[in-house]
């Protein structure tokens, strides 16, 4: 399969399975689009170009064809069978937040269940669970969520501590993650962040009207200031070390390309900005009529990422980061983000759950980290989840890069985690597009991240 | 050639001994409710490291 695109005025060619990838004219994306059937050479795009051209154009896929980098048949795929490795556990360590954001998919932080913290007992029964279940697996990630982590950082830092004590006896490796609004953001927090957090996410919508618009207080109060200012002062001392600003655009600001710059012009510079998923009754839902207008944006936010990436105002945007040259392995892109298997997430009763968006979903619940019941049913049913088994992902062109999606999606607004959530699917194709096209132009413009 | 330029060959891995399982969980990286993972790195590779070079 092989797909053409134009983007940023310019058009390319995606061999979907090698990862080949070309900048092309458009008389070669004719030929590729038309490639095996008959062509009139008399019309259309071919009828601008002559016929040493269109001969010398078809004497460059064919060579291509031959290198096995262009039109390659599908490979024979092998998804792992089901292993019962957990490497990454999501603890939401908070049922409480001190925040009321509208689209909240956890209800305000309590899931729908009591606004409890969870308790240092269960935080250290989920690590045990987590390293005795991981087998050979060097890595293990544990991200704090909630509800708001910063309401229980005892809890935090107690549990990075005993995870660690088991590092050197037990051969692992511990990455840290957490996920915070950073409205009561302290200083000795983000000492504590940049010393022992692989990652950290703050959550900011981009614009100020639109951040405050739906991100207020638990009271009702505007959240915005408190929350830049923690953000700046975060950012100021986490140097080099990886983190992301990470907000949401809903259907009140379609506009979200202004929101990415307008965190860049703050001083961020690493992005991410992701559609909300809501029911589509709900008034912020994203809907199927909003998508031309969506990938419109992502394009305009492509050109000038482009432009101030070669400035003082270099950044990252998260969903253009696709690395062209490399990436995961043909497994992870089968197997995709592992939720339910390799990922559980961990509520404070604990509770253990396919994902973090799982939590509080009767239905859903795995087993408990302190009475150490397990039962497989979900994680294999979960396990079987990949490009070959998720309806209609196998003859997509961006199945590499996507994976099949996300599952908590499927289930929550399909029914069924093996049905792909089809508006998040068409702005995952045209982020692709994009990280493509910048990736292409910036190999012109020797503007790349380090490698 | 004249009408293809060729930005990257053949980047899907499917090397024997791919499939560690050693690298990064996507949702932990920034998303949590839109699964990417065409940006993820490999664990061995280590290739998308996300700050410039010099700023």
């Amino acid at each position: 399969m092989v797909h053409t695109f134009r983007c940023l005025d310019r058009f390319f060619a995606l061999d979907v399975e090698s990862g080949s990838v070309f900048e092309i004219d458009e008389l070669t994306k004719e030929l590729i689009d038309g490639y095996g059937t008959p062509l009139d050479e008399t019309k259309g795009v071919l009828s601008c170009y002559s016929k040493r051209e269109i001969d010398e154009a078809r004497g460059e896929i064919e060579e291509l064809i031959a290198e096995h980098i262009l039109f390659t048949p599908e490979a024979e795929h092998k998804p792992p069978a089901y292993g019962g490795i957990v490497k990454s556990l999501c603890l939401n360590v908070s049922h409480n937040c001190s925040l009321r954001c509208e689209y909240c998919f956890a209800d305000g932080g309590s899931y729908n269940t009591e606004r409890l913290n969870m308790d240092k007992k269960v935080a250290f029964a989920a690590i045990d669970f987590l390293i005795e279940r991981s087998g050979t697996r060097r890595n293990l990630e544990v991200d704090f969520f909630g509800g708001e982590p910063l309401l229980n950082m005892g809890v935090v830092r107690d549990t990075v501590a005993y995870a660690r004590s088991f590092e050197k006896s037990r051969g692992k490796n511990f990455r840290f993650t957490i996920t915070t609004n950073a409205y009561n953001l302290t200083d000795e927090d983000i000492d504590f962040f940049n010393k022992e957090m692989y990652n950290v996410v703050l959550s900011i919508d981009g614009r100020k009207e639109v951040h405050n618009r739906v991100r207020k207080t638990a009271s009702g109060k505007d959240s915005y200031d408190e929350i830049v200012a923690n953000a700046l002062r975060f950012r100021a001392k986490r140097g080099d070390r990886q983190y992301y600003i990470r907000g949401t655009y809903t259907a009140l600001n379609k506009d979200f390309s202004r929101d990415v710059l307008a965190l860049n012009d703050l001083g961020f510079d690493q992005i991410s900005i992701e559609p909300v998923v809501l029911p589509q009754s709900h008034r912020l839902a994203i809907k199927k009529e909003d998508i031309p207008f969506l990938t419109e944006q992502y394009e305009i936010l492509a050109r000038e990422y482009i432009e101030r990436r070669k400035t003082d105002k270099w950044f990252n945007f998260f969903h253009f980061m696709i690395d062209i040259s490399g990436g995961p392995c043909e497994t992870k892109r089968l197997v995709g983000c592992g939720a339910g298997n390799e990922y559980l997430a961990i509520a404070p009763s604990g509770n253990i759950y396919p994902c973090h968006q799982f939590d509080g979903k009767p239905d859903y619940v795995i087993g408990n980290v302190l009475d150490g019941t397990f039962d497989d049913t979900l994680p294999r049913k979960f396990a079987s989840v990949n490009l070959l088994t998720k309806r209609g992902c196998c003859d997509c062109w961006a199945k590499y890069y996507c994976s099949g999606g996300c599952a908590a999606n499927s289930v929550n607004f399909c029914g069924d985690v093996f049905a792909p959530y089809t508006i998040t699917c068409e702005l995952m194709k045209k982020r692709v597009e994009c990280a493509i096209a910048i990736h292409s132009i910036e190999r012109k413009n020797k503007v790349f991240s380090k490698n | 050639m004249k009408h293809i330029e060729v930005i990257a060959k053949s980047t899907i891995c499917r090397e024997s001994g791919s499939g560690c399982g050693e690298c990064q969980s996507s949702c932990q990286s920034a998303c949590k409710t839109s699964c990417t993972v065409g940006n993820q790195s490999c664990e061995q590779k280590k290739t998308n490291n996300i700050f410039k070079e010099s700023k």
